[in-house]
C-alpha cells in the first residue's frame, strides 16, 4: 500500500488529557504528525481534532481504530484530501520590494489573495485555499526572495454531513 | 446520604465501599497519609494489605482481579510510590486486567513545581491505562471513583489511574453521596452485535470440514465459558486456547486440543495451519500465537469475535468481524450451529498429540536422566490437586512448562503475565489470588530469577499469613534467556548463570515452612506435604540446569516450523 496524506478527524469530549492520548497513538508508532489542530465543534463541549499524517491506508485505519478506543473520543474517521472539504488559511509577511514594478499585480493575479496590512518595512498578505495553493504562493514568494515569514493554519475541514448527523446515536 | 462533614480521604474510602471494595493493596508515604489516616479511623470498613513494594501491591491487585473477576485496587503515594506501579499498570493494560490504582499527588497549587515527590503520573500512565484522571478537589472524588470502576471493569477491562492531589484528600465535604456510573457517551461498553455477521459466521462453521475455535482470555472476562463449551459440543468443533485462555475450558474436555503458540501443543498449532475455518474469540493474534504472520492460517477463512473494536483487523483482517461480548455472540451462534462428523479432523489432533507425547511429553514427564525436570514437578502438582488449584506463575521456562503441564478443572485457574512477560509478577499475584479466593489452593511456580525480583513480598506472606504454596523451580539460570542463547547463540551464556542465595534460609527467615528437593524420589512427598500443610509453604526443587522448553516455534518462524529438541 502506498503512503499518502491522510486527514484524521476526531470528535472528542473537551477534557484535559485527550490530546496527549491522541498524540501517543502516533508517537508509539513513530509516525510524524504533519499538522495537528484542535478546535470547537458546532456542539458545545465537543472538540474537533484534525490531524494530518503521511501513512498508508492500512495504517490510517489502525490509527483511527486506536483513537476511537480512547475513552473520551466520540468518533474518529480518516479521509484523503478529496474525501472532504479541506482548506487552509495562511498569513505571509513579504518584503516591500514586492511593490516594485508590477510584481504585486502579477502575483496577486496568479494567486488570489488579500492585502491585510502595509507599513514602512513589509506587507501582510492573506491567502486561503487548498494546501497546494498555499504551497504555490509560498514557493513563488520564496523564489523571488520576497518571503519574510509565513504562518499557516493547518487543515481546516468540513465534513460532508453535519456533526449531529455524523454522530447520530452517540450524542 | 450521610450528612456529617467528611474529608476527601473519607469520601474516597466510602466511594470504594460503595463499589464493594473490601481489600486494598498498598504502601504509605507522606502525600497519602490522609488516606491512611482514614483507613485507621475506619478500620472496620476496609482491609489494607501492606505489601513490601508498590510493584507488589499492583501485582497483588492484578492477581486478586484475575482470580475473582472483581476489580483489584491498589494505592500508592506520590512520586516514587506512583512510578513503582508503572510495570504493573502496563501489565494490566496488555493483559486486560481490571485494576484501579489510586495515587496521591502533591497539592494542586504545587503541581509543576518539582515539589518533593512530584511525578507527572498522568502523563506517564496515559499510554498504559484505559483511563486516568487527576482529581484536584474533594468534590470530584466520588464521581471519579465511580467512573474508574465502570471503565476498569466493563467492555475490555483494563487499568485506571486516579491521581488525587493532597489538598483534595484533606478538604472537607458536607456529607457524602455516591452514584454508580452506568454509562458514558464517549465510551461503548456493550456494542450491539451484528446479527447478520453472526448468521454468516454460523453458516461458515456449518459448512466447514476442518473448523477450529481458538479462544483467549476474553472467554473468562466475558464469563462465556459455558457458551463456548456448548458451541463446541453442539457443533462438534475442536477448541484450542491461548496461554491466557487456559482453564476457561476443562483441560480434560474431549474437544479441547490444547494450547496454541510458541511453546504450545503441536496439535492446535498444526491444526491452525490446516483449518478451513477458524473462529477466534477473545484473543488478539499476539506474535507469540501466530508466529510469522504471512504464513499464519493461510487455508482458513477467519471469524474474529472481540469486544474491542480496535482488535478487529489490527493484526489479521478477518472475513467476518463480530464486535461484541463473547458470551452473547457464542450463545447466539449456538442456536443454529449444526453438528457434523469430524472424526478425521479430530483424528489429526489425536495423531499430533501422540507425536508430541513421543517427542516431548514422555521425555519431560518420565525422564530417564538423573535430574528432575520442571515438567515432573508441575505434573506432580496437577495430579495431587486434581487440577483444582489456582496456578500462578512467574515468567520464563517454568511459566511455559506450567502452562503446558498444569491441568485445569475450573475457570480462572491460571494467572500469568502474558503480554508483558513481567518477571516478578508471580509471588505478589499469587498473594492477591489467595487473598481473593482464600478457600482455593493457590500454587505459585516461579524461577530463581523472577522470585528475586519481588522476593520481599515474602514479608507480606508472613505478615498476613497468606497461605500460598510456592514452588521454586531452581535451575540456577535465567533459564528462558539461556535457552535462547543455547539454541540460537551457540551456548554463549552471557549473564544468565546465577549465583543464588540459600533460598531455604530465606524461607526460614520469613517463618515459612520449607523443603528442598534434589532427588526425584522426594518429590511426591514434598508436594503432598506442601498441599496438606495449612498456611504458606515453600518447596524448592533443584531441576536440570540446561533443560529447554519444547516444542518451540522460534520467534518469527511459521507455525509449521516446530522444534522438538535442540537439533531440530
Ligand atoms: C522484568 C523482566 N526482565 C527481564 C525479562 C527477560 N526474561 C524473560 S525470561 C527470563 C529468565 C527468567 O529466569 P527465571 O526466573 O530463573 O526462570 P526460568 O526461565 O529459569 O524458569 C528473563 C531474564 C523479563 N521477562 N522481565
Ligand atoms: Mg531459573
Amino acid at each position: 500500500m502506498e503512503n499518502r496524506e491522510y486527514i484524521i478527524s476526531a470528535f472528542t469530549e473537551n477534557h484535559p488529557g485527550i490530546l496527549f492520548r491522541v498524540a501517543s497513538v502516533f508517537l508509539r508508532r513513530k509516525i510524524n504528525i504533519e499538522s495537528f489542530k484542535v478546535s470547537d465543534s458546532p456542539v458545545r463541549g465537543i472538540s474537533l481534532f484534525t490531524i494530518v499524517a503521511v501513512v498508508d491506508e492500512a495504517m490510517a485505519r489502525v490509527l483511527v481504530q486506536q483513537i476511537n478506543r480512547i475513552v473520551g473520543v466520540l468518533k474518529s474517521s480518516y479521509y484523503t484530501a478529496d474525501g472532504l472539504l479541506s482548506q487552509e488559511v495562511a498569513l505571509f509577511k513579504v518584503r516591500k520590494a514586492i511593490l516594485r514594478g508590477d510584481t504585486f499585480e502579477q502575483i496577486s493575479r496568479k494567486h488570489p489573495l488579500r492585502l491585510l496590512q502595509m507599513n514602512g518595512e513589509y506587507l501582510v498578505l492573506r491567502k486561503s485555499g487548498y494546501k497546494e495553493e498555499i504551497d504555490a504562493l509560498r514557493d513563488e514568494l520564496k523564489e523571488r526572495g520576497l518571503l519574510m515569514e509565513l504562518s499557516r493554519s493547518g487543515s481546516i475541514i468540513l465534513h460532508r454531513e453535519t456533526v449531529e448527523k455524523s454522530m447520530d446515536g452517540i450524542l | 446520604m450521610e450528612q456529617k462533614k467528611i474529608s476527601g480521604a473519607e469520601a474516597l474510602l466510602f466511594s470504594l465501599n460503595a463499589e464493594g471494595v473490601d481489600t486494598l493493596f498498598g504502601y504509605p508515604g507522606g502525600t497519602i497519609i490522609p488516606l491512611y489516616d482514614a483507613l485507621y479511623v475506619h478500620a472496620d470498613r476496609m482491609r489494607h494489605i501492606l505489601t513490601r513494594h508498590e510493584q507488589g501491591a499492583i501485582h497483588a491487585a492484578q492477581g486478586f482481579a484475575r482470580a475473582s473477576g472483581r476489580t483489584g485496587v491498589c494505592i500508592a503515594t506520590s512520586g516514587p510510590g506512583a512510578t513503582n506501579l508503572l510495570t504493573g499498570i502496563a501489565d494490566a493494560m496488555i493483559d486486560s486486567t481490571p485494576v484501579v490504582c489510586i495515587t496521591a499527588q502533591v497539592p494542586v497549587n504545587a503541581l509543576g513545581t518539582d515539589f518533593f515527590q512530584e511525578a507527572d503520573i498522568i502523563s506517564m500512565t496515559s499510554p498504559v491505562t484505559k483511563w486516568n484522571y487527576q482529581v484536584t478537589s474533594a468534590a470530584e472524588i466520588a464521581p471519579a471513583i465511580s467512573r474508574a470502576f465502570f471503565l476498569a471493569g466493563t467492555g475490555r477491562p483494563g487499568p485506571v489511574v486516579i491521581d488525587i492531589t493532597k489538598n483534595a484528600l484533606v478538604e472537607m465535604l458536607d456529607g457524602f453521596e455516591y452514584e454508580k456510573c452506568k454509562e458514558l457517551r464517549c465510551y461503548n461498553d456493550h456494542p450491539v452485535i451484528d446479527t447478520d455477521a453472526l448468521e454468516r459466521a454460523v453458516e461458515l462453521l456449518n459448512g466447514a470440514e476442518r473448523p477450529l475455535i481458538i479462544f483467549g482470555q476474553g472467554i473468562k472476562l466475558s464469563g462465556a465459558e459455558k457458551q463456548l463449551r456448548e458451541l463446541s459440543e453442539r457443533g462438534n468443533i475442536p477448541m484450542a486456547s491461548t496461554v491466557l485462555g487456559l482453564s476457561a475450558v476443562p483441560s480434560e474436555h474431549p474437544n479441547f486440543v490444547g494450547m496454541v503458540g510458541m511453546h504450545g501443543n503441536v496439535a492446535p498449532n498444526r491444526m491452525t495451519q490446516q483449518a478451513d475455518v477458524i473462529l477466534a474469540v477473545g484473543m488478539r493474534f499476539s506474535d507469540r500465537v501466530t508466529g510469522k504472520i504471512g504464513e499464519y492460517a493461510k487455508q482458513a477463512r477467519l471469524i474474529h469475535v472481540d469486544i474491542d473494536a480496535s482488535e478487529l483487523g489490527r493484526i489479521i483482517t478477518p472475513e467476518i468481524a463480530i464486535l461484541g461480548d463473547a458470551a452473547e455472540a457464542l450463545a447466539a451462534m449456538k442456536r443454529t450451529i449444526e453438528a457434523r462428523d469430524r472424526s478425521a479432523w479430530f483424528g489429526v489432533a489425536a495423531e499430533q498429540f501422540a507425536l508430541e507425547q513421543r517427542e516431548v511429553i514422555s521425555k519431560d514427564l518420565r525422564p530417564t536422566k538423573e535430574r528432575v525436570t520442571m515438567g515432573e514437578v508441575i505434573d506432580g502438582v496437577a495430579r495431587a490437586t486434581g487440577g483444582d488449584a489456582i496456578i500462578v506463575t512467574d515468567v520464563g521456562q517454568h511459566q511455559m512448562e506450567a502452562a503446558r503441564y498444569s491441568r485445569f478443572a475450573r475457570t480462572r485457574s491460571l494467572i500469568t503475565s502474558g503480554g508483558l512477560g513481567t518477571m516478578g509478577y508471580g509471588l505478589p499475584a499469587a498473594i492477591g489470588a489467595k487473598i481473593a479466593m482464600p478457600n482455593r489452593q493457590v500454587v505459585l511456580f516461579c524461577g530463581d530469577g523472577g522470585l528475586q525480583m519481588t522476593i520481599q513480598e515474602l514479608g507480606t506472606v508472613l505478615e498476613w499469613k497468606v497461605g500460598v504454596k510456592i514452588v521454586l523451580l531452581n535451575n540456577s539460570f535465567l533459564g528462558m534467556v539461556r535457552q535462547w542463547q543455547q539454541l540460537f547463540f551457540e551456548r554463549r551464556y552471557s549473564s544468565t548463570p546465577m549465583t543464588n542465595p540459600d533460598f531455604q534460609k530465606i524461607a526460614d527467615a520469613y517463618e515459612i515452612h520449607h523443603r528442598l528437593v534434589e532427588k526425584r524420589e522426594d518429590l511426591a512427598a514434598a508436594i503432598g506435604e506442601m498441599l496438606a500443610t495449612p498456611g504458606a509453604y515453600f518447596v524448592e526443587v533443584k531441576v536440570d540446569e540446561e533443560d529447554c522448553v519444547f516444542p518451540m516455534i522460534p520467534g518469527g518462524a511459521a507455525l509449521s516450523d516446530i522444534m522438538f529438541n535442540e537439533s531440530l
